[in-house]
């Protein structure tokens, strides 16, 4: 196959050589691929690859045959031998014919194959060799022991990340807690306390907005009254000792009153004294009607100061 | 194409429209009071569960918070503190971990106190929903603040005094006269417990149910949906017979508010509400550590292991020195040197 092919190939180039010699150099490569579309493609395709690499082949043979001839002297050596011994038959056929081929066209591909049988020899070379211990197994494996030994040291590599990772992850999850699905006593108790004081809250604002149930605050009119309710509203609670949160708040307006009034520092003080102070009841019979708002007012203002 | 370019011009404008309209008020329009106003961020690296509280503690501290505020490595304090002026923002809640626990830190801007808290114990949001059957989320929820409830902190302490007042400004004051029941849908409840010197932080929805009526007729007026009748011999049955009673409506009759304004369909005015409260958001137990006068330094007004607190424990020595170290190393690093030797005083004083 190998010399019909290169016959065939070296006429054509002949040909083609004789053809064209003009615009050579530039159209070559293009000629050659059309060529190609048709009968000789492959073994065109071959040889070119064939020439590249006979090419390449000898250029390193060359400068690398020298040192193998100084340094190693085995594997020239062996090639021969090899092939005398066990593969004799085929070899001689295949480097007669090769000879044949190399003496006139391309000297490379009989270097290629004789590379072949450089692997050849390298493969039979460790087929050949006889596996004493049994437990290694076949050639490839032959370091089982080591494998596993490396095996063995990953895993508890493994081992010791995973007990790092687990630490890590213990720190991170430190002081998170996953609830129960009941409520305890606790919780219970809690959750009471939140109750009661929603449900204080909420009484509270009731009330408060009972007194301006019905009116708009933003309407003028409607703001005057609101004014007036929450008033009466501020007094009635006034009139009756209740929380003692309540108790601070009155203590502080009727401090401030006291400036005004300059009564004594401390009786202000006292829950009633607005009502009992007779400096105000003499103002009392003065103005009838209005008593009761002015105070209101005065304590309100002076309320939303001290806020 | 051309009409396609203008498609997506349009889609791209929107967004900014909605931007400026978004923006807060720094002041409440009716009360004329200053509406607190606050960051949730970390110092340090925070593991998962962790930065899942941060964003729990964010969004229990809606609407007057940056939920969606980053934070880069690089960011010090001093960063913030420079964002936070101009936003109106007074209050700090900052979250680091420490080798022994995580800890809460609650500042009030620009200088105002720092309260160290050590975190005991906490559940995420999602582990408390995860733990109930039906798990509460409505719309709305968090469209308003919270209320806060302070319970167990009547002791005279002086620490414990200043932890009640941080508290209750931290979320906006609620005006008796014209807050609106129905935008008061949380409770924050801090409860101190005496024995145990710990703060139990918990957080609520709070449901309100109209009380005496049956519980097919509550689902009825609330879901609108045909009611089953196939096991009913008379509609009048579908009225007069009694389902099963809500187990714990008999033993909370304290927990009723009669309402004088109407709340909800269901809800109307003078009619009888019972207050019911399923818990959502975080959950921590913490215990004050240490407070700072200035924000995140300065003198320190109170430690619970400082002075002599050495005595009482000796275990815990070491492991308040790692925090503070660890503090120390979380802090900025640019703070001013007569900070550091504040802190570097402060490490001695405890040895």
């Amino acid at each position: 196959m190998t010399m019909e092919e290169g016959s065939f190939t070296a006429g054509k180039r002949k040909r083609n050589l004789g053809k064209k010699k003009g615009n050579k150099a530039k159209n070559k490569k293009l000629k050659m691929l059309e060529g190609k579309g048709k009968k000789f493609r492959v073994s065109k395709k071959m040889r070119n690859l064939f020439e590249k690499r006979a090419r390449d082949y000898n250029s390193d043979n060359e400068e690398e045959e020298e040192k193998e001839d100084t340094a190693e002297e085995a594997v020239p050596h062996d090639t021969p031998r090899g092939r005398g011994g066990d593969i004799s038959f085929e070899g001689t056929d295949d480097s007669e014919g090769e000879e044949q081929e190399g003496g006139e066209i391309q000297p490379g591909i009989m270097r290629f194959t004789e590379g072949v049988r450089a692997f050849r020899l390298a493969f039979k070379n460790i087929i050949k060799r006889n596996v004493a211990d049994d437990s290694l197994g076949p050639v490839l494996a032959g370091h089982k022991q080591l494998v596993a030994k490396k095996l063995a040291e990953e895993k508890a590599e493994r081992k010791v990340k995973g007990e790092a990772k687990k630490e890590k992850h213990l720190v991170a999850e430190k002081g998170h807690v996953k609830p129960a699905n009941y409520l305890d006593s606790q919780e219970k108790f809690l959750i009471g306390i939140a109750t009661k004081g929603v449900v204080k809250l909420f009484n509270a604002v009731n009330k408060a907005q009972k007194a301006q149930k019905g009116l708009d605050p933003s309407r003028s009119k409607d703001a005057k009254v609101i004014r007036k309710r929450r008033k009466e509203a501020f007094f009635s609670e006034l009139g009756k000792t209740s929380l003692p949160a309540r108790d601070s708040s009155s203590k502080g307006n009727t401090s401030s009153d006291s400036m005004n009034d300059e009564g004594p520092a401390w009786a202000p003080l006292r829950d009633n004294y607005m009502l009992t102070n007779p400096k105000l009841k003499d103002w009392d019979k003065m103005a009838d009607s209005t008593i009761v708002d002015d105070v209101g007012r005065m304590s309100e203002d002076s309320g939303s100061d001290d806020n | 194409m051309a009409r396609f370019h203008n498609r997506k011009k349009k889609v791209f404008v929107k967004p900014i429209v909605k931007k400026q309209q978004q923006q807060q008020p720094n002041v409440d329009h009716i009360t004329g009071n200053k509406i607190p106003k606050s960051f949730v961020f970390s110092r340090g690296k925070l593991p998962g569960p962790l930065r899942q509280l941060q964003m729990d503690l964010r969004k229990l501290m809606l609407p007057y918070t940056a939920l969606k505020l980053k934070e880069k490595k690089r960011n010090n304090l001093k960063d913030f503190l420079n964002v936070a002026g101009p936003m109106g923002v007074t209050h700090f809640l900052i979250l680091s971990k420490t080798e022994t626990s995580p800890v809460l830190r609650v500042a009030k801007t620009p200088q105002g106190p720092t309260l160290t808290f050590k975190i005991h114990e906490y559940s995420l949001a999602v582990d408390i929903a995860q733990s109930q059957l039906r798990p509460r989320c409505p719309q709305d929820l968090f469209k308003n603040p919270p209320l806060i409830v302070l319970s167990g902190f009547a002791a005279a302490d002086e620490q414990l005094r200043l932890t009640t007042t941080m508290f209750k400004n931290i979320f906006p004051d609620i005006d008796i006269n014209t807050v609106k029941l129905s935008s008061c849908q949380r409770i924050v409840l801090l409860n101190y417990n005496k024995d145990t010197k710990l703060i139990d932080f918990r957080h609520y929805s709070i449901r309100l149910q109209p009380v005496g009526v049956s519980r097919r007729i509550r689902k009825f007026v609330q879901n609108h949906q045909v009611p089953d009748l196939r096991n009913l011999q008379d509609v009048s049955d579908f009225v007069t017979k009694a389902g099963y009673g809500s187990e714990s409506e008999a033993d909370e009759e304290a927990a009723t508010v009669t309402l004088t304004s109407d709340l909800s369909r269901v809800n109307r005015a003078s009619t009888k509400s019972a207050v019911k409260l399923q818990e959502i958001g975080p959950r921590m137990t913490l215990q004050l550590t240490k407070i700072e006068g200035g924000l995140c330094s300065g003198e320190v007004m109170f430690s619970e292991y400082g002075n002599g607190g050495n005595k009482k424990k000796p275990g815990n020595e070491g492991n308040e020195k790692e925090d503070s170290e660890n503090d120390g190393q979380m802090e900025d690093s640019d703070e001013d040197d007569e900070a550091d030797n504040e802190e570097d005083m402060e490490e001695s004083g405890e040895d």
